[in-house]
């Protein structure tokens, strides 16, 4: 009876360090061997997909990348995705697309999708033509506020080429929030939605589409649902199923065996931990 | 004359003031004030950047006080000073001596050092969450089964090794995020809206004083 007691009570407190390794070892597993499984899509990321299907011609679309290296390994691959969605569609639309950064880290993380991605040669975009990149914008809300006062006055030189925006004919019309059709917002935290909403959306009705970590997820529903957000892309699994729907598996598609089994840990642990609970509470335990 | 100057009602006018450039413009069409309110924002622009150096500056302090004194783990210490050296040296923008954020060291230490740490920190939440997840996930009554339940439904739901043979779950995770989430966040939003607005106008009203030092109570 005791031993049995005993082991109900190390069912239900089993050393993290074994948890630790355990996950370890279930998000190594798939890395290693691959499971392949068919991935379901959600509404969120078919939704994403149509909006971005859905924009009409000579748009212009400004692109934010709103988190640094610690929020890559969620919003990397759906950045690389979208931007591979917008690029491939953007010279047969006529959209302008301006990638630009509320946080420091983002144009890093931009270099290094360019360091994957040719635009010129994979799509036949130019650059200052068809999209240009105009770096870090500092302050935050502030940031925010001036760039859509005057996007020339924050920003009077783009980040690749360190050149004045006059000389790129694509930045002739665009100055101010009034001249953008589209906000993406990939981002981690503050700056993010509710920034934008204050200062770009209320003021200039600007529409936003924001992809997110799972962890900002629930506090994006309020504003889905008031219409304020016009499209979500909730983390790493999301993105692995736009990756699917646009014919482009990447990243996204590669992590989501390592999600299957780390979410199969969890669900494994909670499920012994209760029936212990359980099991102890009957035989009179705590 | 030092008296004057040191009143606290001086920095009272200066924040309503500030305040009222920056909130009148946003409601209403004030052409003079929407100019005088993208000075301020510039203004604001300026003071951040200055902020970086102070924030270089403080850091360095912090962790030469360290090394110097030996603290537990000052070796980090150490390797923080070198690399935010060498950070600052190889990424100051000066092109034509080789340096900036594209040169080649710069991006080296960036995609093999930097970035591969930062999403270590990120994904060592992995391991907290499990672990947490494991001991927090109990039903010890009614109101800790609803959230089992729900948790695990959004953790299902997530995840193709479940969805592919179970796609309700799916729906199941829809109905939870779209109708309790939304709601309850709903009212955590309007009420930190209210709360935000109530601040405001305190320290619109001189009530507030958290933001000076001592509170402005001398």
């Amino acid at each position: 009876m005791r031993s049995r007691m005993s082991l109900l009570e190390k069912m239900q407190n089993i050393d993290r360090r074994y948890i630790y390794l355990l996950g370890w070892i279930f998000v190594l597993f798939p890395l290693l061997n691959p499971l392949g499984l068919p991935v379901p899509i959600g509404r969120e990321s078919r939704q994403w997909k149509e909006y971005i299907d859905n924009i009409p011609s000579d748009s212009v679309i400004v692109v934010s990348l709103d988190y640094g290296v610690s929020g890559m390994p969620e919003l990397y691959p759906m950045t690389v995705a979208t931007m591979h969605h917008l690029w491939s569609n953007s010279q047969a639309k006529n959209w302008q697309i301006v990638v630009c950064a509320f946080w420091n880290q983002g144009p890093l993380v931009f270099d290094t999708l360019l360091s994957q991605i040719n635009p010129a040669s994979a799509y036949g975009v130019v650059y200052g033509e068809d999209w240009i990149e105009l770096g870090w914008i500092p302050g935050s809300e502030t940031g925010m506020n001036s760039f859509a006062v005057d996007m020339w006055g924050q920003t009077p030189t783009d980040y690749l080429e360190q050149r004045p925006l006059s000389q790129y004919p694509m930045m002739e019309n665009i100055r101010t929030a009034q001249d953008v059709d589209l906000i993406i917002s990939f981002e981690t935290g503050t700056p993010g939605l509710p920034e934008w909403l204050r200062q770009w959306n209320t003021p200039y009705g600007v529409p936003i589409i924001v992809g997110c970590i799972g962890v900002s997820v629930p506090g994006m529903a309020p504003y889905l649902d008031s219409g304020q957000l016009s499209a979500l892309m909730p983390g790493l699994t999301s993105s692995g199923e736009y990756e699917i729907l646009i014919n482009r598996p990447g990243l996204a598609v590669a992590g989501l065996d390592a999600v299957s089994m780390s979410h199969l840990l969890v669900v494994l642990l909670v499920v012994i931990g209760n029936i212990a609970f359980f099991a102890s509470r009957g035989k009179g335990g705590s | 004359m030092s008296d004057v100057l040191r009143r606290i009602e001086i920095p009272l006018i200066i924040t309503a003031l500030v305040a009222l450039i920056q909130v009148i413009p946003y409601y209403f069409d004030f052409p003079a004030l929407q100019g005088a309110a993208n000075t301020a924002s510039d203004w604001v622009l300026l003071i951040v950047n200055a902020a970086v150096f102070v924030g270089v500056i403080s850091l360095g302090q912090v962790h030469m006080r360290r090394v110097q004194r030996r603290s537990t783990h000052w070796e980090y210490s150490i390797v923080l000073l070198v690399l935010m050296v060498v950070m600052a040296i190889l990424g100051f923008p000066l092109e034509g001596m080789g340096l900036g954020l594209q040169n080649e060291q710069y991006q080296f230490l960036f995609n093999n050092v930097y970035n591969p740490l930062g999403s270590t920190m990120y994904s060592i939440l992995a391991f907290f969450i499990t672990s947490a997840a494991y001991r927090a996930f109990r039903a010890r009554n009614i109101d800790a089964a609803l959230i089992l339940i729900a948790g695990t439904i959004v953790v299902m739901s997530n995840a193709p090794i479940f969805t592919s043979s179970a796609p309700f779950l799916i729906e199941w995770k829809n109905w939870i995020f779209d109708v309790p989430n939304a709601t309850t966040m709903r009212a955590v939003t309007m009420g930190a809206a209210l709360g935000s607005i109530a601040l405001a106008v305190r320290t619109l009203m001189g009530i507030e004083r958290g933001y000076l030092r001592g509170g402005g109570e001398e």
